[in-house]
This record gives structure tokens, C-alpha cells and sequence, in this order.
């Protein structure tokens, strides 16, 4: 079976800094990676690497068995890959439905349709409520929630979640595990999520790929990265016990 | 901030309204026939084409071009030139200038949607200057600084018979009109089209609107093409009406400002700002330009017509529109940022909360 | 060649006045992160106060500059406390408006005042020149480029040696950090419109003797003001000087080998392509 996601030897570069240092690592369908390292690690570099918002400096990236380099956000997002923002984005003039509408109507071209998807997509993260409010005002929690769903909307085979739980209480925390884990069980869906939260990367990764200064750390199931040494003592005090 | 939106369809009040409002507005020649309440008229259609024109590209996508002239002037001009020189009935004519501004639409965004916020601005102003200069240099084609000037337009014929020839203001305020109503129509269309949202995506978030597979350059080009084609349309239009253009009237900097005014004023990205811009602009200018308000102070007593403020009045008052425009965008832009309409809809809601 | 070396010389000399207009848009912008749409109207009443000097009080274009110099200062302190400073944290396509807006009222204020008609201040040296070395210099041009040259170099001196010059700086190159570090970052907007204005001011006292002066003429130079800060890189002095500089000479080599009527057109294209390949400019991100 071809892994879902190739990630081979990719490096970027800003001028001589090393953002990302020979990074390689793969995804099989249908599992949970996590993504850790320290601020600066080099991981939302790796999501706009892989999203195409800057093609990497070397390397491939391959999804499916199709090399993406150099493809343009809104293509990769057609082929089935779409992320969220490590500072949430939402289309604050636009109203909850509408923010998820435009998510769907990357496969349909019916605003009827779309709004469809995008009330269940609202089900589904618990904002159906509120599809007429405004996205601007919006408290944190839902603007992460409004996110995934739209997100959600786009119907990809590969979902990257870039520091979901950030800025979110234990509640809304336990809320954005519980929906991962729900996405992971429907079976149709790929996730890679960058968390500082180790509680929650520790209860939903099957694996996990660490990144410290640009470069793979480690890579392994959450029990073999936890006992691995040299993670430890890079990372003594950035876990959250 | 709990503001709940209403949904995109009208009520049917709204829509009565709306048709009484258009049945007077086709009844308005039979029982106005001042050529003057007519050209009033014309100027105010004209400029709410240019307004939800630019809407389009400005106020829903986000793009602020402060270069529609360039558009406005290729209309015209493409209308004028096959007139002067190839006898092409202007109304024709205007017809290929909407393929002249479409193409000039797709090099202007080729070069410029790559430009974020204060540089797409500038590149516009220098694409539209580009054009004027040209216009004033190429005088071969254009006539450069003396302009063209058209003596008379064919009648428009239906067969053998003549509809109009066009030698009153009444076929040019029916035809003001109808494009009027058709501009607004297509943005009505477009806001509540798959288009409308991608536009208003990527005025809101570029970055996020792309990742959602909405793809840039493809979506700004079709707003710009949108845009230029009714922008020169008017400018084709103002051209066949006025009988006379030169570069300064039709490819100028202030063109292009007075266009991204008129929406400013009205209201950015809503159907009915540009409405509303045109409605405060347009009689305001040319009751500056032809003395109406130094002759209200003089009557209101407020400033005696010998005096030395008097005559400063009179003399200056009808060249200060200008003047007045930067003013009511100053304070617009401080004080109404959404608008007259926006500042207007606060004001209800507080009433209403009150 | 010496058409060559004329036209190079006089587009050096020009190119000096113009690097003063250059740097004062990109202070504004350094510090500010405003694009100041009405920094050519600023020019423009530099040139009136300078006409009124001379028309009234009989005061030399080229010294009068003590007193437009401090004026403009005060009138672009004016103009941020009272209105640039409630649109800092607006959307940049606002902001432009504004100034835009504001740059209306100017130019149209001073039509009402003075006409539209043009008006020519001439001086004994308006039309005279000197010869080096069989190129013919123009007189006004020569002075102005020498007082150009000397305010550059103090301006240098100030930003670079003083302790408000070295605040003005920090804060172009971060503003939060610059107020962690307890600058006051008002007060350095303020100074930065104020400096700007004063050299846009200057400027236009520094042309007087050899343009036309119009309420319209604004618009040219706040369009060309912007080509040069691209060219030299948005909020770089060094970059506005270089950018002067260059587009003086390439005017000047177009008004020589083209035509007058084309001259602006090469400095917008040039704009366009600078946009196009390297819209950091030549001098890249904004370090002043």
C-alpha cells in the first residue's frame, strides 16, 4: 500500500537559515501523527512545505505517489489535503455557514449543496447553533472549531492541524480530542497534528515524529518516543505531565 | 458581538418597493422634461455603474485599484477611435472596448494580483498613468492633447424605422438606465453565487482562501475582468453622451478617485453603497459646480452676495468639488468607515436597542 | 558624448532633489508603515510658501528654506497628531485613502487661494548656467543639488549619531520592541510626518526657481516619490538616495534619447518592473 504521505529528505532554507534539515518521514492511511518539538522546530514550516505555501529548498514531498512540489495551495487542497492555521484565520465579515460554505464549495459549485455540507460539517463540531453569527466575534474555542469544520468541508483525505488545542481550556481541549479521534474512527480521514499539549498528543497519535532546530529527532509510537533519551533531554520541562 | 445576519433573499415588501421604484424611474422622462433634471439623471447612472463596478474587485474581493480610469478611458476611447476614424457606430464601438479593457484587465492583473495591499495600489495608479500618457503621446491615433471629438451619432434604426436619433437627453437616460440596472442586477447575481463567496474569501483571509482551494489569480482576474467591462462600459457611454473626450477627462487620476469614492462613501461591498455614493456625490458637485449653494448662502442671509466672502463664493464655490470630495473622504474614512450605509445601519441598531 | 555626460549630469542633479522627496515618503513609511498619498501636495506648498517668500518679502528661494524648512515640519506634525495618528492600525487601503483625501484638500485649498494658473518664480540665476569641462550646468540645479547633498548628509549625521535619530530608527525596525524598550513611539510618528513633510517642503522650494508652479503638481511627484522609495527598497534612506538618484538619470536620458512626452512613461514602467522582480526594492526590507 502506498503511504498516503512521503515526506523525502526535505529541507527549506530562508537565506542560510536551516528551517527544515532532511527531514524525511511517512504516513499510511487512515492513522494519527503528531508532530512535536520545541518553538522553532521547524514544524509549520514542514505544513507550508507540504500545503504548498513555498515548495520546499530539497527534498520531495509526495501525497498519494504524486510528487506536490511547487503546487499551489488551492491545487493541493483539490487533491484531498487541507490544513488549519497555527493562528486561527477565519473569514471574520462572513457569518459560521458561510466561513464553512466556502470550504465546501471546493466540491460543488450549488450554494444549496454546499450549505448542506457545511450544516453538517456544524454538526458535527457542535455549531450548528450559531451558523448565522458573524465569525468575527466569535470567542477563540469556536473560531478553532469553525476552522476544522470548514476544513471538515473541503472533504480531504488529508487533514493537518496546526496547533488546534492552542489558547483553548481543558473543556474545548477535550472537545477537539474527542472530534480527532471521531475523524479517525469514521476511517476516511488522515491527520497529522503539531501539539504542544502532550497529554493529548500522547492519547490520540499512533505515531509520532519529533523536530528539534529543523531536524527529525526521532520518530516512533508515543511510548518509544517517551522513553527515548535524547527526546527527554531535549525537551525536560516541555512536558505537560 | 452577536450580529445575526440576514439571509440573501428579499422580502416581499422590499421587492414591490424595489419595482415601484423602477417603474418610476421609466416614467420619470414622461413627466420631467427638463433636459437639465435629465442630465442630473445621466450622471448619477453613470456613476453608479463605475461604483458597482468597482465593487466588484474592491469592495467584495478586496482589491483596491485606485486605477479604474484605466479601464473608463479604454472604452471611450476605443469608442471614440472607430468612430473618428473608421466611421464604426459608436454603440459598437463600445462593444469592442469591453474586449480592449478585458484584455488591459488580464495584463493590469498578470502584473499587479501577485502585489499585496498598498502595492497593488500603486501599480494600478501607475498602469492607468501609463495609459494616459500614452494617450497623450500616440496623437496619431488618439489626437493626444486636442482630443476626439464627435459631431453626430448614427440614429439607432430598427430596420427602416429610427427609434431615436439621439439628439435629445431622453434615449441616453433610458440607456443610462438600463446598464444601471443591468451593473446592479450582476452584482446582485454574483454576490449570491459561489463566485461572490470565493471573492469575499479572498478579501478577508488571501492565504486562508487559497488553502481552501480557491485558486488566486484565476478569481481576481475574473473579478477584475467583471469590473473593467462595466467600467468601460461607462467610459464608452460617457463618451457617445458628453461627444468629447481628451486625456485628462477620461484617463486621469481623479477618474479613479472618484470612482473608489463613490463606493467609500456609500458603503464598500453592498449592493446599495455605489447607490447611495452616486445620490450624495453627484448632486452635491453640481450644485457646487453651477453656483446653487453660493446662491442658497446668499439667499439663507448667511453671506451677502457683495461682499468680499460673497464673491470669493461665487467665483471659487463652483471649482471647490474637488475640495469637498477630499474633505468627505477624510472624514468618511475617519469617522464612517463602513459608509453612509454602515454608519446608517449602526444608527438603526442602536435605535433599535434603545 | 558630452550629450551623454549633459544629460547624466543634469539627471545626477535633479536625481539629488528627487532622493530628498524619496527619503522623506520613506521615513514615512519606515516608521509609520503609511503610505503617504499626499506627499507630492506637500511639495506642491513648499513651493507656494517659497513663491509667497519671494513675491512678498522679497526673500531668495534658496534661503527661505530656514523658514519653509521648520513650517512644513510643524504642518506634518499637524496632520499626524490630527489625522494620520487615528488610521495607525487601519487597513492600509484605508489609511491610503486617507492621505489620498487629505492630498485632495491640499492641492484644492491652495487652487482657492492662488488659481490654478501657473505661476513662475523667477530669480537673477533662474536661467543661468556654468561650464565644466564643455558641459553646460545649470545654476539653480548646481545649488540645489549642493544643499541637497548637505541636508542628506546631516540627515545621515542625525539618524545615525543622535539618540532621537537612533529612537526613529528602532522604531522602523520594530515598533513593539522599540516601545519595550521605552522609546515613545507617538512622538517618533510625529517626528517621522514632520521630517517627511519638511523634506518633501524643501524639495519643493529647491524646484521653484526652475518649475512651473501649479496646484496639480503634486500628483507627479507623489507618483514618482513612490517609484523612487520602491526602487530603493520601502523605508531605506540609502535606497531612496541610490532610487533619486537613478531615476533623475533615467528621466533625463529619456527626456534627451526618447522624447519629454515619454520620459514618465520610462519611469513607470521602470516602477512596474521593479514591482514585478524585485518589490523589496534595491536595498531590500525595511532598515533605514
Amino acid at each position: 500500500m502506498t503511504p498516503i504521505l512521503e515526506i523525502k529528505h526535505v529541507s527549506k532554507f530562508f537565506g542560510g537559515l536551516a528551517a527544515n534539515s532532511d527531514v524525511s518521514f511517512s504516513m499510511d492511511e487512515g492513522m494519527i501523527m503528531g508532530l512535536i518539538g520545541p518553538n522553532g522546530a521547524g514544524k509549520t514550516t514542514l505544513f507550508n512545505c507540504i500545503t504548498g505555501y513555498y515548495p520546499p529548498s530539497k527534498g520531495d514531498v509526495l501525497f498519494k505517489g504524486q510528487r506536490l512540489n511547487g503546487l499551489q495551495p488551492d491545487r493541493v487542497c483539490r487533491l484531498g489535503m487541507v490544513r488549519t492555521w497555527q493562528k486561527v484565520r477565519p473569514l471574520t465579515k462572513l457569518s459560521v455557514v458561510d466561513n464553512v460554505m466556502v470550504g465546501a464549495l471546493c466540491r460543488t459549485n450549488s450554494l444549496k449543496v454546499a450549505r448542506e455540507l457545511a450544516m453538517e460539517q456544524l454538526k458535527v463540531v457542535r455549531m450548528d447553533h450559531k451558523a448565522d453569527f458573524i465569525a468575527g466575534g466569535l470567542p477563540i474555542g469556536e473560531r478553532k472549531k469553525l476552522e476544522v469544520a470548514r476544513a471538515l468541508a473541503t472533504q480531504p483525505t488529508l487533514l493537518l492541524l496546526d496547533e488546534v488545542m492552542g489558547g483553548l481550556n481543558p473543556a474545548e481541549s477535550d472537545e477537539i480530542i474527542q472530534l480527532i479521534l471521531d475523524i479517525k474512527k469514521a476511517g476516511t480521514i488522515t491527520q497529522m497534528v503539531i501539539e504542544h499539549d502532550m497529554k493529548a498528543i500522547m492519547r490520540i497519535s499512533d505515531r509520532i515524529v519529533v523536530l528539534n532546530s529543523g531536524e527529525k529527532l526521532a520518530e516512533g509510537t508515543p511510548a518509544e518516543i517517551v522513553s527515548n533519551p535524547e527526546v527527554v533531554r531535549a525537551y525536560l520541562g516541555d512536558f505537560h505531565a | 458581538m452577536n450580529i445575526i445576519r440576514t439571509s440573501a433573499g428579499a422580502s416581499p415588501v422590499s421587492i414591490t418597493l424595489s419595482l415601484a421604484l423602477l417603474a418610476g424611474l421609466y416614467l420619470f422622462p414622461r413627466f420631467v422634461q427638463s433636459p437639465y433634471a435629465l442630465h442630473i439623471m445621466i450622471l448619477i447612472f453613470l456613476s453608479v455603474i463605475m461604483g458597482e463596478a468597482w465593487n466588484v474587485i474592491g469592495g467584495y474581493t478586496g482589491q483596491y485599484s485606485v486605477g479604474h480610469a484605466a479601464y473608463f478611458g479604454a472604452g471611450a476611447y476605443t469608442t471614440m477611435i472607430l468612430l473618428q476614424y473608421k466611421q464604426i457606430n459608436p454603440w459598437y464601438g463600445a462593444l469592442v472596448g469591453i474586449a480592449v479593457a478585458l484584455v488591459v484587465s488580464l495584463i493590469i492583473g498578470s502584473i499587479c494580483f501577485r502585489l499585496r495591499g498598498p502595492y497593488f495600489v500603486l501599480a494600478s495608479i501607475a498602469v492607468a498613468e501609463i495609459m494616459r500618457l500614452c494617450a497623450m503621446n500616440l496623437k496619431d491615433l488618439t489626437n493626444g492633447a486636442e482630443g476626439i471629438l464627435i459631431t453626430e451619432i448614427p440614429p439607432l434604426k430598427f430596420g427602416e424605422t429610427v427609434i431615436t436619433d439621439f439628439l435629445t437627453k431622453v434615449p441616453f437616460y433610458y440607456i443610462g438606465l438600463t446598464i444601471a440596472i443591468v451593473t446592479i442586477l450582476v452584482t446582485w447575481w454574483m454576490q449570491n453565487s459561489k463566485l461572490g463567496y470565493y471573492f469575499q474569501a479572498i478579501r478577508e483571509d488571501q492565504d486562508a482562501a487559497h488553502s481552501l482551494g480557491i485558486s488566486l489569480s484565476l478569481f481576481k482576474s475574473t473579478a477584475l475582468a467583471i469590473s473593467a467591462v462595466f467600467t468601460s462600459l461607462a467610459g464608452s457611454f460617457y463618451a457617445i453622451y458628453i461627444g468629447f473626450i481628451d486625456p485628462p477627462t477620461v484617463l486621469a487620476l481623479d477618474i479613479s478617485v472618484q470612482i473608489v469614492l463613490i463606493c467609500i462613501i456609500g458603503g464598500i461591498g453592498t449592493i446599495w453603497g455605489p447607490v447611495v455614493g452616486s445620490l450624495v456625490l453627484v448632486p452635491l458637485s453640481e450644485a457646487l459646480r453651477s453656483n446653487l449653494i453660493a446662491q442658497g448662502i446668499f439667499k439663507m442671509g448667511l453671506a451677502s452676495e457683495e461682499s468680499g466672502v460673497g464673491i470669493f463664493l461665487k467665483e471659487h464655490l463652483s471649482h471647490a468639488h474637488a475640495l469637498i470630495y477630499g474633505i468627505l473622504v477624510v472624514v468618511v474614512i475617519l469617522f464612517m468607515p463602513d459608509g453612509v450605509l454602515g454608519w446608517a445601519k449602526k444608527l438603526a441598531a442602536k435605535k433599535g436597542k434603545g | 558624448m558630452t550629450v551623454f555626460l549633459q544629460s547624466l549630469i543634469s539627471g545626477i542633479l535633479i536625481g539629488g532633489v528627487y532622493a530628498l522627496i524619496g527619503i522623506g515618503l520613506t521615513i514615512i513609511f519606515g516608521v509609520m508603515r503609511v503610505i503617504n498619498f499626499a506627499h507630492g501636495d506637500l511639495l506642491m506648498i513648499g513651493m507656494y510658501m517659497t513663491y509667497t517668500l519671494f513675491t512678498l518679502l522679497g526673500i531668495d528661494p534658496f534661503v527661505s528654506i530656514a523658514i519653509t524648512i521648520p513650517l512644513m515640519f510643524l504642518f506634518g506634525a499637524f496632520l499626524q497628531k490630527v489625522f494620520i495618528n487615528r488610521m495607525l492600525g487601519a487597513l492600509p487601503q484605508n489609511q491610503i485613502l486617507l492621505t489620498i483625501g487629505l492630498g485632495l484638500i491640499m492641492s484644492n485649498t491652495m487652487m482657492l487661494a492662488y488659481t490654478s494658473d501657473y505661476k513662475i518664480l523667477t530669480t537673477d540665476y533662474s536661467s543661468s548656467s556654468f561650464n565644466i569641462a564643455g558641459i553646460s550646468i545649470s545654476t539653480p540645479l548646481a545649488i540645489s543639488f549642493l544643499i541637497t547633498a548637505a541636508m542628506t548628509a546631516m540627515l545621515y549625521w542625525f539618524l545615525l549619531k543622535t539618540d532621537t535619530g537612533q529612537a526613529i530608527r528602532a522604531t522602523a525596525q520594530d515598533r513593539e520592541a522599540a516601545q519595550l524598550m521605552g522609546i515613545n513611539v507617538k512622538w517618533m510618528s510625529i517626528l517621522a510626518f514632520g521630517m517627511g513633510s519638511a523634506l518633501a517642503g524643501t524639495a519643493g522650494a529647491l524646484i521653484s526657481p526652475t518649475y512651473y508652479i501649479f496646484p496639480q503638481i503634486g500628483s507627479t511627484f507623489t507618483l514618482k516619490a513612490f517609484v523612487i522609495t520602491v526602487l530603493g527598497g520601502m523605508g531605506s534612506i540609502v535606497g531612496a538616495t541610490i532610487g533619486g538618484v537613478i531615476i533623475g538619470v533615467a528621466e533625463s536620458m529619456s527626456a534627451v534619447y526618447i522624447s519629454s512626452g515619454w520620459k514618465d512613461v520610462v519611469v513607470f514602467v521602470l516602477f512596474l518592473l521593479v514591482l514585478l522582480f524585485k518589490p523589496a526594492g534595491l536595498m531590500g526590507k525595511s532598515r533605514m
